[in-house]
């Protein structure tokens, strides 16, 4: 189930990467739920997070099938492991992207209020 | 001596007809046409008047024709148990024990399976939904089912060690088993060099990774093994799935694909074992799927995964090409394809039918 993804966005806004926590367990939550998929908490403030994060994995698009991407390859697309423990989607960026691995070290920016990651 | 099976339908439905249109890239006909063709093709096959037909099952992502346009056109009067399922690959092995489940309680006795569509001139796959997580992963400009595959394989290739020489191995042998098959798209040789020097589409998956967009149908007619005493016999189907590739924010390994899930399932359903498959049709959507379901169901050990894939150890999986090659008809013409092994003497095929980290597996087994 998905929640209410406004604040998420609204941080976003003010350049703060701010992920769910659940209250009850402490853990984070993302995507955003409406309940806490490790014990069904349901009160899951957005706290901000540090801003580091691990490339777990990621793929470089060279032929994209989002028409306002067309043109803008070859870009990075990646699932990053923050610290706090929760894996955000979003691209690399700040670096070619035959640089970028997994397990690669990276760093929260804003582009356009859109979290994106940089090496770090 | 094995184990009794445990699943009731075990054994008590059969494969009496099939039936595959020709796969284009532009069939110029309806999905409604295209159905028609392949179920007429299945119900000459098994020798089956239409009306004999009391159960329709289909599977679609609302790009096909619903299972009542069909019995009409097929001039049933009347229809008994039917269905059009929401869904796409995952459906593929499952569609034959939701079959065998209405032949061995009585509900049907003769039951037509199709999957109808004009997947390249019509409704393409490559923007199909990712799911909800769309609103999260749109904005970076990714869409369809090639990237979130592709992010999945990255770290596949990572955890396995294995590279684009193997992916090219697993592609180069569905060509080569694809080139005596009048019936596929893709039979030219594909040389290592030739794969390296093409581009990528969504690294590292290049367009040759990916399976034949297609235009076409596929049928099968399912009776009570009593009625058809030669034909291949469905004898264990299972569906599931779990943490992996279709929810990446959460999964532990974002690589595990149904298999993990299901193959287990699979083998305490049957009562079988992985050396008893003889030919294994593995839902080939993606190259690397390829490697993974071998390892998963048990057909190879994952530590000479290698350097199998590098000897051509896998050229009997997928003898016509598979969906690499043959065609995409959602998987069902690996289906078709099992049922032509079993009836040239196999005595047991392994079908798969993969939608992300969910799916389904059959065993087939020869009268
Ligand atoms: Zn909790």
């Amino acid at each position: 189930m998905g929640a209410d993804p406004d604040p998420y966005w609204t941080a976003c806004r003010r350049g703060e990467l701010a992920i769910q926590r659940c209250t009850a367990c402490d853990a984070r939550v993302h995507l955003p739920a409406a309940e806490c998929p490790r014990c069904g908490g349901t009160d899951l403030p957005f706290e901000p997070v540090g801003g580091d994060g691990i490339v777990h994995t990621f793929t470089i698009v060279y032929r994209s099938f989002v028409p306002a991407f067309r043109g803008r390859e070859p870009y990075v697309l990646a699932w990053i492991d923050l610290p706090e423990g929760a894996r955000a989607f979003g691209s690399v960026v700040g670096c070619p992207p035959e640089r970028v691995t997994v397990g690669m070290r990276v760093r929260v920016m804003f582009e356009n209020d859109l979290p994106v990651w940089r090496p770090a | 001596m094995r184990e009794p099976a445990v699943q009731g339908f075990a054994g008590r439905a059969a494969i009496a007809g099939i039936g595959l249109t020709e796969l284009t890239r532009r069939s110029g006909r309806t999905e409604l046409e295209l159905a028609v063709h392949a179920a007429r093709l299945a119900l000459g096959d098994a020798g089956m008047p239409p009306a004999a037909l009391d159960a329709v099952l289909s599977y679609h992502m609302n790009d096909s024709a619903p299972s009542l346009q069909v019995a009409r056109a097929l001039r049933l009067e009347t229809i008994g148990w039917h269905n059009d399922i929401s869904g796409g690959g995952s459906q593929t092995a499952s569609i034959l024990g939701d079959a065998a489940m209405l032949i061995a309680n009585g509900v049907a006795r003769n039951v037509l399976i199709y999957r109808a569509m004009n997947g390249r001139s019509g409704t393409r796959m490559n923007t199909a939904s990712t799911g909800p997580q769309e609103h999260f992963t749109l904005p970076y400009g990714m869409a369809g089912p090639i990237p979130m595959f592709a992010l999945a394989a990255t770290r596949y290739l990572h955890d396995t060690g294995l590279t684009a020489e193997h992916l090219h191995a697993v592609v180069a042998q569905s060509r080569q088993n694809a080139a005596a098959n009048p019936r596929a798209l893709r039979r030219a040789p594909l040389s290592l060099d030739e794969y390296l020097a093409a581009p990528y589409i969504s690294a590292p998956l290049r367009a040759a990774d990916c399976c034949q967009e297609t235009d076409g149908a596929c049928a099968l007619v399912l009776t009570d093994a009593r009625l058809a005493p030669e034909a291949p016999r469905v004898r264990a189907v299972v569906r599931g799935g779990g943490p992996g590739c279709s929810a990446m924010d959460r999964a532990p390994d974002v690589s595990a694909i149904f298999s993990g899930t299901v193959a287990p399932m699979l083998w305490a359903a049957s009562g079988m074992r992985p050396g008893d498959v003889d030919v294994a049709l593995l839902y080939d959507a993606y190259s690397w799927l390829v490697p993974r379901q071998l390892t998963d169901f048990g057909l190879v050990r994952p530590a000479g995964l290698g350097d199998f894939l590098l000897a051509r150890g896998h050229a009997g999986v997928n003898p016509h090409g598979g969906l690499l090659s043959e065609g995409y008809v959602h998987g069902l013409n690996n289906v078709a394809q099992a049922v032509r092994e079993l009836r040239a003497g196999r005595e047991t095929a392994l079908v798969t039918g993969f939608g992300g980290s969910y799916g389904s597996a059959a065993l087939l087994t020869r009268a």
